[in-house]
């Protein structure tokens, strides 16, 4: 008897292309609209999410942790901080100082694009939010892929939008493939403006599928780190800079590209600014655990974490000024280097401790990941004794460095709704201009 | 406990060594892994100050389980030897791309590290070859100990060459460039003359190869019984192969069947090395079997306790041919037991990272930004 092999025809690929098929029918309203009619119910949907009573914030609380590996405080404090500054009043402000300062009169206009694709990363919810929301502002139709670590995100926020304004709410459509399905990956990124998350190789990839007369905007994975001067390394400016700081690396279990992973420390003294500043960093991280448990990593993570504190427990052991507090057990793991060298991170609540002597060896120390480099956290040099106003002449050189933001500790997981992610424009990347000369 | 020389350790596992056939004696390795780290913690500072720091000192340690273990990143960083600097007689790096650490295995003396890596070759490489009628020829896919004078491998195909091979054994990567018309020749030549023919080379020099036979539409036809060891994973290569797909590929362009291809796990930091099962236990689970001088812990990465049973873990390796350095060595590797039957030994398997594992966030784990992905 031979062998009979039915091929069932590719579900994903017929489902994509009838989203298609409907964005399509849909794009009308997104064309035929005004400014306004457009602003307004998408700076709804946005307050709405700001809304922690929302049902929407609701529903997302209830399902999130249980597909991404959060723990439902990280989530709830997590989404109040980074929606916190996310509302209409800043996506209209947003909208005027990117798009409306640039058009207006008879010789120019929007040009919108007839589909935005939208291959998401990760499973943080801010950026899914925007990455929604933003291309229909610009009357683009959204044809968004979820990622399995946050199959729940996108498809509330399309729900959110249907239930705010149902024919803008056609304008958006989630689909879920696999990401070796090359037939569907290769329908999705044929889309007119294609926007990308990922690690370098993912940006890498897609972007070889995306042509020359195709947009293509990618946002690649990228790290923060925290720079504390010698007025933030003691007393109580200490205890505050630690609190805000294991904040910061507490939310979203540092997984996110505004998560600190190293802590650089101009010292005033050899040494004992860092371990000053790694037993109070410990302690606040110990506390946060409570308020703000971490996730449970998988087994290469754990191992990596152990691996990484035993390398530096053996550093300690052959005499070099290196302290490691936490460790596998713990949760976090805080370790004091005795160097600017960059070491790997696992990430998780891991976070290194360097010293640099000056500006210049900071500065020097970040070169190696400068292209990474998304945000720093800064305290401790101002003159206000408050340790938390950032030093012009130091910000101005980390943004020259390739910094996107210099922030106060605490404040890395709450950016502005119109943070320049990757030094980009929020909007205009997305956008497409026509002039239009006289005849 | 009052720590024995180290001249009479390895005396004794120099005997051991040259024993035929394999004897497991846990006896005898728990002995002899106490004593020698009873060594080792008065000669190698930095080791001592780890034990001290963990209190596990000898007077503290009842069983070769208990003995604190290096993270094997560590040798990118410390010399973890037992002897005075000037005594090195050689050096051994991982491998790296420039700018990065490379760790560092130290030796004074070869006479331990070389007496260590034949037997396992001989037992589960070349476990017929006293039935052979010639000895194979070896064609390795590396650069010679000359051209590589601080690579572990190397040397091990060179020591390999010197005591198994025939006289039509060689390299086949030369200047970094694979002679694929060499290789061709050479077992074209093992063919006429009646010989097994062991393809050895990392796992990417086979891709490489691969690359090269399936340009030229060329298979290299290897005699039968004939083998292949691959070694080595992909690290800091932009082209990853998943391993069934490199066998099956293997075995369409060389001749030899998957069941006759072997990998070896090794480390630079260590001098023993285990092999798959597949030639001495054709019919059982493929598995990963080393010498009885080695013992494999599979450990819970946050209680740093043994798993249970065939649950995945952290593989820390005793090697009591490290003599010169350390013997307890966790690796950056997860493994997992594979249990056998039939009286054969249990062995295990490493165990890559899990295919299409997305990212949570968007931040990037340093190890991946800084290329030493592991």
């Amino acid at each position: 008897m031979s062998d009979l092999t039915i091929h069932w025809p590719d579900e994903d690929l017929a489902e994509l292309e009838a989203a298609r098929g409907r964005l399509e029918a849909a794009r009308g309203c997104l064309l035929e609209r005004s400014d306004e009619e457009l602003l307004e119910p998408l700076c709804r949907v946005l307050d709405l999410w700001r809304d922690p009573a929302s049902r929407w914030r609701r529903e997302l609380l209830d399902q999130h942790p249980a597909h991404t590996g959060f723990t439902r405080p990280v989530v709830s404090r997590g989404l109040e901080l980074g929606l916190g500054q996310w509302g209409g009043r800043e996506l209209r402000e947003l909208w005027e100082r990117e798009i409306a300062s640039q058009i207006g009169g008879e010789t120019d206009m929007l040009s919108p694009f007839g589909l935005t694709s939208v291959l998401l990363a990760g499973s943080i919810p801010m950026p899914t939010l925007l990455q929604c929301l933003l291309p229909l502002i610009l009357r683009s139709p959204v044809l968004v892929r979820s990622t399995s670590r946050d199959p729940v995100t996108a498809p509330l926020v399309a729900r959110s939008l249907a239930e705010v304004d149902p024919e803008l709410g056609r304008c958006i459509e989630t689909v879920s493939f696999p990401s070796d399905d090359r037939p569907c990956l290769g329908r999705f990124l044929s889309a007119e403006c294609v926007v990308a998350s990922g690690s370098d190789e993912t940006l890498a990839e897609v972007s070889s599928h995306v042509g020359a007369g195709q947009r293509f905007v990618g946002y690649g994975h990228r790290l923060s780190i925290a720079v504390i001067g010698p007025l933030a390394t003691r007393g109580e400016a200490l205890a505050r800079v630690a609190a805000a700081l294991a904040l910061d690396i507490a939310l979203w279990d540092q997984l996110g590209c505004l998560s600190p992973v190293s802590v650089f420390v101009v010292e005033d003294e050899p040494g004992a600014p860092v371990a000053r500043l790694g037993d109070a960093l410990a302690a606040a991280l110990s506390d946060c655990e409570q308020e703000l448990p971490r996730g449970e990593v998988d087994l290469a993570t754990a191992a990596a974490i152990r691996r990484e504190c035993a390398e530096a427990e053996m550093r300690a052991a052959s005499g070099r000024r290196v302290a490691v507090h936490g460790g596998p057990r713990a949760r976090f793991s805080v370790i004091c280097e005795d160097d600017g060298v960059w070491r790997p991170a696992p990430l998780h609540r891991f976070v290194r401790i360097h010293p640099v002597a000056s500006e210049g060896e900071l500065l020097a120390a970040l070169r190696p990941v400068a292209r990474w480099l998304a945000a720093v956290a800064q305290a401790g040099f101002g003159d206000s004794g408050e340790g938390s106003r950032p030093l012009p002449q130091l910000a101005r050189s980390l943004a020259r460095l390739g910094a996107s933001r210099v922030c106060k500790p605490g404040a890395l997981q709450s950016p502005p709704l119109g943070w320049r992610h990757d030094g980009l424009p929020v909007l205009l990347p997305l956008a497409r201009f026509s002039d239009l000369e006289a005849g | 406990m009052r720590a024995r020389g180290r001249a009479s350790i390895e005396a004794e596992l120099l005997d051991w060594m040259r024993e035929r056939p394999w004897r497991e004696d846990d006896a005898r390795f728990d002995r002899l892994a106490l004593e020698l780290f009873a060594f080792q913690y008065d000669h190698c500072e930095p080791y001592r100050g780890l034990c001290r720091s963990r209190g596990r000192t000898p007077d503290r340690v009842a069983s070769w389980r208990e003995i604190p273990a290096v993270p094997s990143g560590a040798f990118k960083e410390i010399p973890l030897r037992c002897f005075p600097a000037d005594r090195t007689r050689a050096v051994f790096r991982t491998s790296g791309t420039s700018g990065q650490r490379r760790g560092e295995l130290h030796l004074d003396t070869l006479d331990l590290y070389e007496a260590s890596l034949l037997p396992p070759l001989q037992q589960l490489l070349f476990p017929d070859l006293a039935h052979a009628p010639r000895p194979p020829t070896i064609r390795v896919l590396a650069a010679s100990p000359e051209e590589a004078p601080d690579s572990s491998l190397s040397h091990m195909f060179g020591v390999l060459l010197d005591r198994i091979g025939s006289a039509r054994s060689g390299y086949d990567v030369v200047g970094q460039e694979l002679r694929v018309g060499g290789l061709m020749a050479a077992i074209q030549e093992a063919r006429h003359n009646g010989e097994s023919v062991a393809l050895c080379g990392t796992a990417f020099a086979f891709v490489h190869l691969l690359e090269i036979l399936e340009a030229s539409g060329e298979a290299l036809c290897c005699p039968e019984g004939s083998r292949i060891m691959e070694t080595g994973g992909f690290k800091g290569r932009s082209r990853v192969m998943p391993r069934g797909e490199l066998y099956e590929a293997l075995s369409t362009r060389t001749g030899v069947p998957e069941s006759r291809i072997v990998n070896q796990y090794g480390m630079t930091e260590l001098g023993s090395q285990f092999y798959d099962s597949i030639l001495v236990d054709p019919t059982g689970p493929r598995r990963k079997l080393g010498p009885p001088w080695t013992r494999v812990r599979l450990i819970e990465p946050e209680s740093g306790r043994d798993v249970s049973a065939t649950a995945a873990g952290s593989v820390v390796i005793h090697d009591l041919a490290n003599t010169g350095s350390v013997a307890a060595i966790e690796t950056a590797d997860l493994g997992r037991r594979v249990p056998s039957s039939g009286g054969q030994p249990d062995g295990f398997e490493i165990l890559g990272r899990e295919p299409g594992a997305e990212a949570r966030g968007c931040s990037i784990a340093m190890d991946a930004m800084l290329g030493t992905g592991r």
